[in-house]
């Protein structure tokens, strides 16, 4: 590399470090958050050790038995214990009360050699015990599976979480589904809309363009109340249509799918406009008029020439605003019901709200893998459109 | 001839639905009810006076210039300096790089908040107003790498050969050729970021303590909770606020581009 | 010979392209070098190792005696002008001039009359408040001259600076260069792919392929006396005939072409019997008559005859070749489908290897 290399390098140096510490460096903790799972190992090391050699029989000989005992008389540490203990509880209930009685009864007798099922005939149970040596790994896929529904059963199998407890395949599904819907209503309105402006001149194109950008500039929760102002029941659309005499009571257009969809699509139009926009304008002006004196009426002429020179931009668009949907997070919040919270929603919950770490990390990871795949396919799509070689 | 006027009912009719929500909210911070919703019966500045008086919101305010202000020299410099470094290709691996840099704006912020409250927490940095500042700059850098990249693109490389060839040292063909042409850009990345960092509430509901909120994540709680004409009169404040960045902004640049004066 | 600039050996490769070849250059005082050809004959290349913007792979350039190889670019003392003029559009017109003698520390005063002097030797004088985006393409070309040349350097590099100007202000501005070259006694070293141009203002051509010098020489050596195929077809038209040496008599070659003819062409060169070479005449130089006996005679018939303003463009077919001749608007007119003979005397053509 020569000079111009090393000084060029030396500038990008403090932002890719920056980034590296800042950005790359959560993204890495939340994966390693939502595969980890060392409360257990942490707290009981000699045990994690004995167990990696179990040969399976309940109950396990001596040494691991021992193994228990020891970490337990040992361990000072009392939030690192209630950590590994809530672990171990949530995947054999009573594990709680279990190690409570045995921590309390080894404690008293140091040295004494240790016989677990006279302290507890639960140590006899070989679910226990399964239990605890599944849990003993640092890695683990709980997270993973928990957030697509599925878990594993007693013998270690992958099944299905049971009615209640499975909302998360309903949330994706409908994340996607608010998503699609937002994208088909922006590029509905949208591409007829970019058209207008592409064909537009002069102050017409001016004010088009604006009324696009002016939004962009606009804060996103000055906009989000501004839809609360409008679609409240006594808001200014039930005003206005009560006043023109279409409807008698007040139709409820918020804190509803409706809402959400209607705000989120005011939200993400301009990144559907202004992708078109942008390709529109790469188009030489007189093809359509080409395509006339050709013998094509406006429809046919749309058809075979615009439509698939303007595809690439409409692709593009689309893409944008379903992955900036599907990560979408204040609109649904404040302009939704309970029905209409998306992954997002579920994430900050976990996170802020139960400080289950493991599943929003996992469901984050799900929601990052979903975008940057979309985002490298929208890569390529941003690429200028064929045949105009620039 | 219908043609024409069906597309400018539809053009009328698309603008009103960009435009008019916007514009419906900020009479509402004039209104002396305490709903925020029409009719507008008496109109006050209590709302106004709310934003100043009560602490929660003065403090807000206080607290989003602050983090601003911060993260917009931060994000604005170390973006920069990226932004000349990229120039040219010259870098090993620029196309990733370049990548690299706008992946803050792609991922959902959401799944970023999860990962820097986690990592916060174990550095020491949450609920402190470097956290805060550093989450707001991740998200800023973007914007600044872009526009700074910009508008370095729009200068002629000859230019800088020619101050060359004229007899300028490297340092000297920076500070006077590259740098007043690479101003503009750098004063648009600098708006940008300062409107980010002012507009940002998933990261900083992640990683802010209750000292540390802005007027962001304020109005969010207070649209979410008890939802008043003082959102309305926040509202109002940041749509002025940026728009006078931008004009200050324009102001800059123009005024950069005008003869300075010599002997 | 004044050996002002050298080139010894010089070449240059990016990566596996080789875009100068081993190349030895002399440039004298005071001359007006063109170096000639189409683009990615290395002849930019040259130019801008010579500037001090890209670094030979090897070889040494040397400048009145001292090597420069080394030397950065803002050292060299050199005025170049580049194709985009490359103004500050940030400084007025007086701004961009007064930037060299800032860099070298002249004192303002003495700043502000040599600007004034540059700008006036331009035609510019009243103009330096100005910006750049303000004027025109012949101005801002000017303004790119007079900063180039207000620090009087020695040598004055020009990269196709006419390039983007209508044909009557590049004209116009092609004679003024020559003019202020032939004032102030500078070194020129001119960058041009437009033959005529170099024709017009040069006191040598080099004309580059592919990384090298085909021949290098006087405006009339190169026209008249091109050395290879390639200089004869780059500069101006040219007609090539097919021969085999039979004998060489006081200078003048005998060769068979095709058909039983006989062709004559006078040649300074050592030629031995049953070398394939080529004759080339310029279409100037044929003549077209009735006299089977003139020499070099072809028998042709005129298959078209274009106008072309001040003369008229003739296509001779006959005998297996192809020619383009030209008849003055003076002479008579020739018809199309007139049978003759075109003939050019030996003096007239040029003798290259094939």
């Amino acid at each position: 590399m020569n000079a111009a290399g090393l000084r060029s390098a030396a500038l990008v140096l403090p932002l890719v470090l920056f980034l590296g510490v800042f950005f790359f460096w959560p993204l890495a903790t939340m994966l390693t958050t939502a595969v980890s799972d060392d409360a257990v190992g942490k707290a009981f090391p000699t045990t994690a050790a004995a167990l990696s050699s179990w040969d399976g029989a309940v109950p396990p000989d001596a040494a691991i038995q021992t193994a228990v005992a020891t970490d337990l008389r040992v361990i000072e540490d009392r939030s690192v214990l209630g950590d590994a203990v809530r672990r171990l509880n949530s995947a054999v209930p009573g594990f709680r009360s279990l190690i409570t009685k045995t921590y309390r009864t080894v404690r008293q007798n140091d040295d004494a050699p240790v016989d677990l099922t006279a302290i507890d005939a639960q140590w006899g149970d070989p679910a226990v015990w399964r239990g605890f040596a599944r849990a003993v790994p640092p890695y683990t896929d709980r997270n993973l599976l928990a957030a697509v529904d599925l878990q594993r059963d007693a013998e270690g199998d992958i099944r299905q979480v049971g009615e209640a407890a499975s909302a998360n395949r309903i949330i994706m599904v409908r994340t996607f589904v608010i998503a699609a819907s937002v994208t088909a209503l922006c590029a509905a309105i949208g591409l007829p809309y970019a058209m207008l402006i592409a064909g537009a001149g002069g102050w017409v194109r001016t004010l088009l363009l604006l009324a696009v950008l002016l939004p962009l500039w606009t804060s996103l929760l000055v906009r989000t109340a501004a839809w609360v102002v409008l679609l409240q029941n006594n808001g200014l659309v039930n005003g206005f249509l009560q006043t023109i005499g279409l409807i008698d009571h007040p139709l409820p257009l918020i804190f509803n799918r409706a809402g959400v969809v209607i705000a989120m699509t005011h939200v993400l139009l301009p990144f559907m406009v202004l992708p078109i926009y942008s390709v529109l304008l790469t188009i030489p002006s007189n093809l359509m008029p080409a395509a006339a004196t050709l013998g094509a009426n406006p429809l046919r002429a749309f058809r075979h020439v615009l439509f698939p020179l303007v595809l690439p931009g409409l692709m593009s668009g689309s893409l944008l605003v379903f992955m900036v949907a599907l990560g979408y997070y204040i609109t649904p919040a404040l302009v939704g019901g309970a029905e209409d919270q998306m992954i997002s929603s579920v994430i900050a919950f976990y996170a802020t709200g139960t400080a289950n770490w493991g599943m929003a990390a996992a469901l984050g990871i799900i929601l990052l893998a979903a975008t940057l795949a979309l985002y490298a396919v929208y890569g390529r799509f941003s690429r200028t459109p064929p045949g105009f070689g620039v | 001839m219908t043609g024409r006027i069906l597309r400018t009912i539809y053009g009328a009719a698309v603008v009103f639905f960009l435009i008019a929500p916007i514009l419906a909210i900020l009479p509402l911070a004039f209104t002396d009810s305490i709903f925020l919703s029409y009719p507008i019966n008496g109109f006050s500045d209590r709302w106004f006076r709310e934003l100043v008086a009560n602490e929660t919101w003065s403090r807000s305010i206080v607290n989003s210039l602050i983090i601003a202000t911060s993260a917009t020299i931060l994000s604005t410099s170390i973006g920069t300096l990226a932004a000349l470094g990229l120039r040219g290709d010259r870098v090993p691996l620029a196309g990733l790089l370049r990548t690299g840099f706008i992946l803050p704006m792609v991922v959902p912020p959401v799944v970023l908040g999860v990962g820097m409250q986690i990592l916060f927490v174990k550095v020491g940095l949450a609920s402190s107003y470097l956290g805060v500042i550093v989450a707001h700059s991740v998200l800023c850098v973007p914007f600044v790498v872009v526009t700074v990249s910009a508008s370095l693109a729009g200068i002629d490389p000859a230019i800088e050969r020619a101050a060359s060839s004229l007899g300028a040292s490297r340092t000297r063909t920076f500070r006077e050729i590259t740098l007043p042409l690479a101003l503009p850009g750098v004063v648009s990345g600098a708006v940008f970021a300062f409107a980010t960092s002012l507009d940002e509430v998933i990261l900083t509901l992640f990683v802010a303590g209750p000292n540390q909120r802005t007027l962001a994540r304020q109005m969010f709680s207070t649209i979410r909770e008890n939802i008043s004409p003082a959102v309305a009169a926040a509202a109002l404040l940041l749509i002025v606020g940026t728009l006078v960045l931008a004009v200050l902004g324009a102001v800059l640049r123009h005024r950069q581009a005008r003869p300075a004066d010599t002997a | 010979m004044d050996a002002f600039i050298r080139f010894e050996n010089i070449s240059k490769a990016f990566g596996a392209q080789t875009v100068v070849d081993n190349l030895d250059l002399t440039i004298r005082r005071g001359e007006f070098l063109s170096l000639l050809g189409p683009s990615g004959s290395g002849k930019t290349t040259i130019l801008m190792m010579l500037a001090g913007f890209v670094a030979p792979t090897q070889g040494r350039i040397r400048l009145d005696g001292r090597e420069i190889q080394g030397v950065p670019a803002h050292k060299r003392d050199l005025g170049v002008v580049f194709q985009s003029y490359a103004l500050f559009p940030h400084m007025t017109v007086s701004e961009n001039v007064a930037f060299p003698l800032r860099m070298r520390g002249v004192r303002k005063a003495e700043i502000s009359e040599r600007v004034t002097r540059s700008l006036d030797m331009v035609q510019l004088g009243k103009l330096g408040a100005r910006r750049p985006a303000q004027l025109s393409g012949g101005q801002q070309q000017r303004v790119a001259l007079a900063r180039a040349m207000v620090y009087e350097p020695k040598v004055v590099l020009m990269d196709e600076p006419l390039g983007a100007l209508d044909k009557q202000l590049r004209e116009q501005m092609q004679l003024e260069l020559r003019d202020l070259h032939r004032s102030l006694g500078l070194t020129i070293v001119f960058v041009t792919h437009d033959q005529s141009e170099a024709l017009t203002m040069s006191d040598r051509i080099a004309v580059f392929e592919s990384g090298r010098i085909e021949q290098i020489g006087p405006p009339e050596e190169i026209y008249d006396r091109p050395q290879t195929r390639f200089v004869a077809e780059f500069i101006g038209e040219t007609n090539v005939l097919e021969g085999t040496v039979v004998s060489l008599e006081k200078g003048v070659a005998r060769l068979s072409a095709g058909d039983g003819r006989t062709l004559l062409a006078r040649t300074d060169r050592d030629l031995a019997a049953g070398q394939r070479l080529l004759v080339c005449v310029r279409p100037e130089r044929i003549a077209v008559s009735d006299d089977p006996g003139a020499a070099n005679a072809i028998p042709v018939e005129v298959a078209d005859s274009v106008y072309q303003g001040d003369h008229i463009r003739l296509r001779l077919e006959g005998d297996g070749v192809s020619l383009v001749g030209r008849r003055d608007r003076s002479r008579a007119d020739v018809p199309t489908g007139t049978r003759g003979y075109a003939s050019f005397a030996p003096d007239d053509c040029a003798l290259v290897d094939a």
